[in-house]
């Protein structure tokens, strides 16, 4: 059996062998001035040094990022120790910030949300998300530091929608191109408390069109979304289960492997993430920005 | 930055109430485990040095140059980090075909592969070889060949040309996998026993002897380790023996499912001259199929096993 007759033979089977992708990559190979970008994986992700995050970014810094993060869909920065306020100054180059309705910041610092897990706290958020996308408005993007790790463990995958929405069939783009889903939040948070206590509610396009980059990328998660508007439900159900078994093969993943004072920064329009949820009883606290969205998502044929 | 800013008094029970959602929508938020690998017993190494790199399986080993032959220490530590850690990494390993059987076969005799003959003069090599023209990434979850009475007890894969990006190789750990199941579920498993084929993998037998089907206990005792792990793979197992078909089917989607969870894998990213060896009885592991057109060749000799898969109950 020669290199043909496998590669025939593994094509030829890939009920059992698995599906080949061959992935887009970044939109654009960008020559950059002020940042150094490795790219980690093919489907998304780009580690980005040069940049010293406790000193205030000139505009050309700011674009060159943000080309980057819409580029890469994630990025990461390595031995970035900043502040409370020198995080929330790096947010705002990239947008408001998103003030968290239930869960105070520190003292002074309401913008901030502190993720902390330890032996009593058993805090991961291990399935696939887009952050809060039961709001109207999702957010843009956060920004996430680590603060405290655990020995080994803990790592946070990201998931291109990009990427997983190139590798459907062409009959299947067409078909979720049309669709919208319903996204809530009671059947996550539980029900509200009182009348203060929001459970937003909201409906979007099932395939998004990133605002920047126009490329077109799987909007449904298997946290916040409920149901796809005018199928019947056990249609529904067996349709956003393929997504999510979609969503999880790791042609389309990154994993990254956190150190004490690494950041990773995503772009809420496009990846999702999760949590790995391996390192219990140890004990794990990251600190985190978010940026206020600016649109509804919406979508656009190509 | 003192813990006490981060943690103050407000936000850590604030912190609660999130844990508290989360552990009560387990089943939207994914449930959260606690994997023994991390605590289990370490050796203290002289020869080498063992950098764990996930909390349920492998380990980076460094300090040691394989071209050249291995001190009696030297390898006895290189087995006991591979039964500790169940797949090892080692970097910058130029070896020649001469040198990776050589390594191999301190640990047992080497495999031939059935279908594929190596390169001329070494018949125990493998080489597995993508490009523009050939899609042969394995992008399944399986072990290997464990279709057969007595599958190779591990591999030894050497990179020699590597895509840009992509590429990876995920490793998964079958007692990770195994423990983290309920009692309910280890206690159904621990006697039944599953069908291992190759004949709807590598498509209908073409000579006058098609290997017979093997059957394997669905938990297997690691020989050295005494560990339990899960023994059933997408890719070369077909049922599970003395259930209906729907039964069986069943049983086997959610094991596999089960597999695919990330808190038992690590995500080993080569480079030119990176070695993988894993222990083939109590890992499965899968190639990433994200690289195409670009080129990827692997040069891998696999050990034979020495005894046929069993389940000890502890």
């Amino acid at each position: 059996m020669d290199n043909a007759a496998i590669s025939k033979m593994v094509q030829g089977n890939n009920t059992i062998w698995g599906d080949h992708f061959q992935l887009a990559g970044p939109g654009a190979e960008r020559a950059y001035e002020t940042i150094q970008l490795t790219r980690l994986a093919p489907a998304l992700g780009a580690e980005i040094s040069g940049v010293d995050l406790t000193k205030s970014l000139g505009p050309k810094t700011c674009q060159e990022i943000h080309d980057a993060l819409v580029d890469n869909q994630v990025i990461f920065f390595r031995d970035q120790d900043i502040t409370l306020q020198q995080h929330k100054d790096f947010g705002r180059y990239f947008g408001s910030l998103h003030v968290h309705p239930v869960i105070p910041g520190p003292e002074g610092h309401p913008e901030i949300l502190m993720l902390h897990s330890d032996e009593k706290e058993q805090y991961s958020a291990s399935a696939w998300h887009s952050d809060v996308s039961c709001d109207p408005v999702p957010n843009l993007g956060a920004i996430l530091l680590a603060k405290v790790m655990p020995k080994t463990g803990g790592d946070t995958e990201f998931a291109s929608m990009h990427a997983a929405y190139e590798g459907l069939s062409d009959k299947m783009q067409r078909f979720l191109c049309g669709l919208e889903a319903q996204h809530g939040s009671e059947h996550v948070f539980g029900r509200a408390k009182n009348a203060d206590d929001k459970r937003p509610t909201a409906i979007h396009p099932v395939i998004r069109t990133h605002p920047v980059s126009g490329r077109q990328g799987i909007y449904v998660n298997s946290v916040f979304t409920v149901k796809i508007i005018g199928l019947k439900p056990k249609e529904s159900a067996s349709v956003l289960e393929f997504l999510y078994r979609h969503i999880e093969l790791p042609e389309f993943h990154v994993r990254f492997k956190w150190q004490v004072n690494s950041i990773a920064f995503w772009d809420n329009r496009s990846p999702q993430h999760r949590a790995i949820a391996d390192f219990f009883p140890q004990t794990r606290t990251m600190q985190r920005v978010t940026i206020n969205g600016d649109s509804p998502p919406f979508y656009r044929p190509s | 930055m003192s813990n006490e800013v981060l943690l103050d008094s407000k936000a850590l029970a604030e912190n609660e109430a999130l844990a508290y959602v989360l552990e009560s929508h387990e089943n939207i938020w994914g449930s959260r485990l606690r994997l023994a690998g991390s605590n289990a017993a370490k050796t203290a190494y002289q020869t080498i040095r063992v950098e764990r790199l996930s909390p349920a399986l492998g380990a980076e080993i460094s300090g040691v140059d394989l071209t050249k032959p291995l001190e009696d220490k030297t390898f006895q530590e290189i087995h006991t980090a591979l039964i500790e850690n169940q797949v090892i990494f080692f970097r910058d390993q130029n070896l020649s075909m001469d040198q990776h059987e050589a390594f191999g076969r301190r640990f047992g005799t080497l495999h031939s592969h059935p279908a594929i003959p190596g390169p001329e003069g070494h018949p125990k090599v493998l080489i597995l070889h993508a490009d523009e023209k050939a899609h042969t990434a394995v992008s399944a979850w399986h072990a290997d060949i464990t279709s057969d009475q007595v599958p190779p007890m591990g591999s030894i894969l050497l990179a020699k040309v590597l895509p840009e990006t992509g590429g990876d190789t995920m490793f998964a750990s079958m007692y990770a996998a195994y423990e983290a199941l309920t009692d309910k579920w280890q206690k159904f498993l621990s006697d039944l026993e599953a069908e291992h084929s190759v004949e709807h993998v590598f498509g209908g037998s073409k000579g006058p002897n098609p290997p017979s089907p093997a059957v394997h206990p669905v938990l297997r005792t690691h020989p050295v380790s005494g560990r339990t792990g899960l023994y059933v793979n997408s890719v070369y197992t077909t049922k599970i023996i003395g259930m209906t078909s729907k039964e069986s089917a069943a049983v086997l989607d959610f094991l596999i499912r089960h597999v695919e969870r990330p808190e038992f894998h690590v995500r080993f990213k080569w480079k030119v001259n990176s070695i993988a060896f894993w222990d083939n009885r109590c890992t499965q592991h899968r190639a990433m199929a994200d690289y195409y057109p670009q080129t990827r060749t692997m040069q891998r000799v696999a050990i034979n096993g020495e005894e046929r898969p069993f389940h000890r109950p502890n």
